[in-house]
């Protein structure tokens, strides 16, 4: 694919880390790596127009991030709060490895 | 129908017939029992206030499954203004009754078990969760008040629950029927059980394997076969039957009105079953309630600290102290850590968060701060109170004394303060006083939703020490230096 064109435009939102429960930073470096490994994804501002995924990192079951608006500015949104992807209870060991597999259901979809 | 008056709720308790003991004799009537009566009338206003404009904001809600007005006390939150709304409710109670009104604990149990019940299903195919729904309906629709009874009496403390030599010490089922179970054991502490319609039974604690039989939730009503009442003896409840000013809180008494149930061989039909060997959510049954309940604490006592701090100027003022700069200062002092409590519970709230069933529940971290807080905090503000009051608070006349034709002239004429004040004035805020912060009620703050330690578990698991290793190290330039710690 050629770099930078029809590229899935993905963007993290983070909810502002006041006493993140997890390290959302592993998550966001793991995802990092999977873009320049796989390349059919790339990161976007949030300002960025057409985004196509919002990836919501929240360090609590607070989900400060999780607002109507953030996730309105992406045709699709994952969710990370605390220990949970999407609701679903996931230990923080297999965050990272978790919400990739999601990302992936999402680009493959 | 599906909001009840005050009076409509103590018709509604005349109606069962609970097994009920105290002092040794059964109760024929509990609405109508002198031992009673402060605590229902305390719970009916639970009812009355709802329906008067003044808190009906707090006090009712919308229920989700009718989209019908019911009493906030059977309703399910689903969000963070429903979470604060509860906080507010148990303030503005506080401040009415000077007491507990009780309701609180079933309606954190609902709430606990509505959610665990949903994921219950999700992990094992079962339907409990439909059925604590239908039961809902059932709680809404006619305004039942339900106790949520947790404790277990627990016996030996060392051993778990089937490793006691008695069985009974935890509640457990003895048989598994086709039509339901049947349970025996007996739950302590219950607070407005035998002036509620039914009971929320839960486990009280983690369970492993073999300890399947004991992690059960269910419900029964009030006076369902086999459930027997004790109700327990408090501070000066002799003072109940044989006096009116020395109660102090003659209309709403003190604290909850607590019991020992006992379920011997009692009969619970399937449908009132909602958890049956899943040990593995017994934890998080008990950290939901756990969390529910010690939310409340920076909501119910700041409103009793309120009427203290109330009782506290008056008093100051019946003798003539209240413009003492120190008296002042003591006063000041009431408020600020009454607020602080305040601050906690409203915190715990706002930081809530949405659970899969698609209820709220509030933050354990701060819910356990809030209600470790009150441990202590509410008996300084006690501790103030009686400085205030003086050493009159442990030794006043009776009030049998003062109506005494012989010398009942002394005890107006000695027990005076300031000349335009009342005798009485200043009797009936020492006894108000009294009741307040001399006994049972501040029990109930140490150990009421747990005690200390189980909040100083709940904190610790909850505490991250390793991040805040990590932010020290970030500054003191120890290892990794990444930009930031998150």
């Amino acid at each position: 694919m050629p770099k930078n064109s029809h590229k899935v435009k993905v963007a993290l939102k983070y909810c502002g880390s006041c006493n993140p429960h997890v390290d959302l930073t592993r998550i966001a470096r793991h995802l990092t790596k999977l873009a320049e490994t796989r390349g059919d994804f790339q990161f976007v501002p949030m300002l960025e127009d057409a985004i196509d995924v919002v990836v919501i990192l929240c360090g609590c079951p607070r989900a400060c991030g999780n607002k109507p608006e953030v996730r309105a500015r992406a045709g699709q949104s994952l969710l990370t709060a605390g220990e949970s992807i999407n609701g679903r209870h996931v230990p923080e060991a297999h965050l990272p490895s978790t919400v990739e597999q999601e990302l992936i259901k999402i680009l493959d979809s | 129908m599906s909001m009840m008056t005050g009076n409509e709720y103590r018709e509604s308790l005349r109606r069962l017939k609970p097994e009920v003991y105290y002092l040794g004799k059964k109760i024929e009537s509990v609405a109508d029992h002198p031992a009673f009566i402060p605590h229902v009338n305390a719970a009916a206003l639970t009812y009355e206030m709802a329906l008067a404009p003044e808190f009906e904001e707090l006090l009712s809600a919308t229920s989700h499954l009718t989209g019908e007005k019911i009493n906030r006390y059977t309703h399910i939150h689903h969000s963070h203004d429903d979470l604060v709304k509860k906080v507010k409710m148990m303030r503005a109670l506080g401040q009415q009754t000077g007491s507990c009104f009780q309701r609180c604990v079933g309606h954190d149990g609902l709430n606990s078990v509505y959610s665990v019940t949903y994921e219950i299903d999700q992990k094992m195919g079962t339907d409990y969760h439909k059925r604590l729904v239908d039961l809902l309906r059932e709680v809404q629709s006619k305004d039942l008040m339900i106790s949520g009874t947790m404790t277990d009496v627990k016996g030996d403390r060392r051993l778990s629950p089937s490793k006691q030599k008695d069985p009974d010490l935890y509640v457990h089922v003895v048989e598994k029927r086709e039509d339901g179970i049947v349970v025996s054991g007996a739950k302590a502490h219950i607070t407005g059980a035998v002036n509620s319609h039914g009971h929320l039974v839960m486990p009280t604690a983690a369970m492993k394997a073999e300890d399947a039989d004991y992690a059960v939730c269910f419900y029964v009503p009030v006076d369902a076969p086999g459930v027997i009442h004790i109700f327990g003896r408090q501070t000066n409840d002799e003072r109940k039957c044989s006096c009116f000013l020395d109660q102090g809180n003659v209309d709403y008494g003190i604290v909850g009105g607590e019991a020992l149930i006992i379920f011997d061989k009692a009969f619970v039909p399937w449908e009132h079953v909602f958890m049956c060997g899943e040990y593995e959510f017994a934890y998080e049954l008990v950290e939901r309630f756990a969390t529910a309940h010690r939310q409340n604490y920076g909501g119910c006592k700041v409103g009793l600290a309120d009427t203290l701090i109330g009782a506290s100027y008056a008093l100051a003022q019946a003798q003539g102290t209240d413009r003492s700069s120190h008296i002042r200062d003591k006063l000041v002092e009431m408020v600020h850590l009454t607020e602080t409590l305040y601050c906690c519970s409203i915190a715990c709230s706002c930081q809530g968060y949405a659970l899969p069933a698609g209820s709220y529940m509030a933050d354990p971290l701060l819910a356990n701060v809030t209600k470790l807080n009150v441990t202590r905090h509410i008996y300084e503000i006690a501790r103030i109170a009686q400085d205030i009051a003086g050493g009159i608070l442990a030794t006043a006349p009776s009030e049998m004394d003062w109506k005494n034709p012989k010398i009942g002239k002394y005890v107006d004429k000695y027990m005076k303060g300031i000349a335009d004040i009342p005798t009485e004035t200043r009797m009936r805020l020492i006894r108000l006083l009294e009741a307040m912060t001399c006994g049972t009620a501040l029990v109930e703050s140490m150990h009421g939703a747990g005690s200390p330690q189980a909040q100083r578990i709940m904190i610790e698991r909850r505490a991250n020490l390793e991040r805040k290793k990590r932010l020290a190290e970030k500054l003191a330039k120890i290892g990794e230096q990444p930009l930031f710690v998150c």
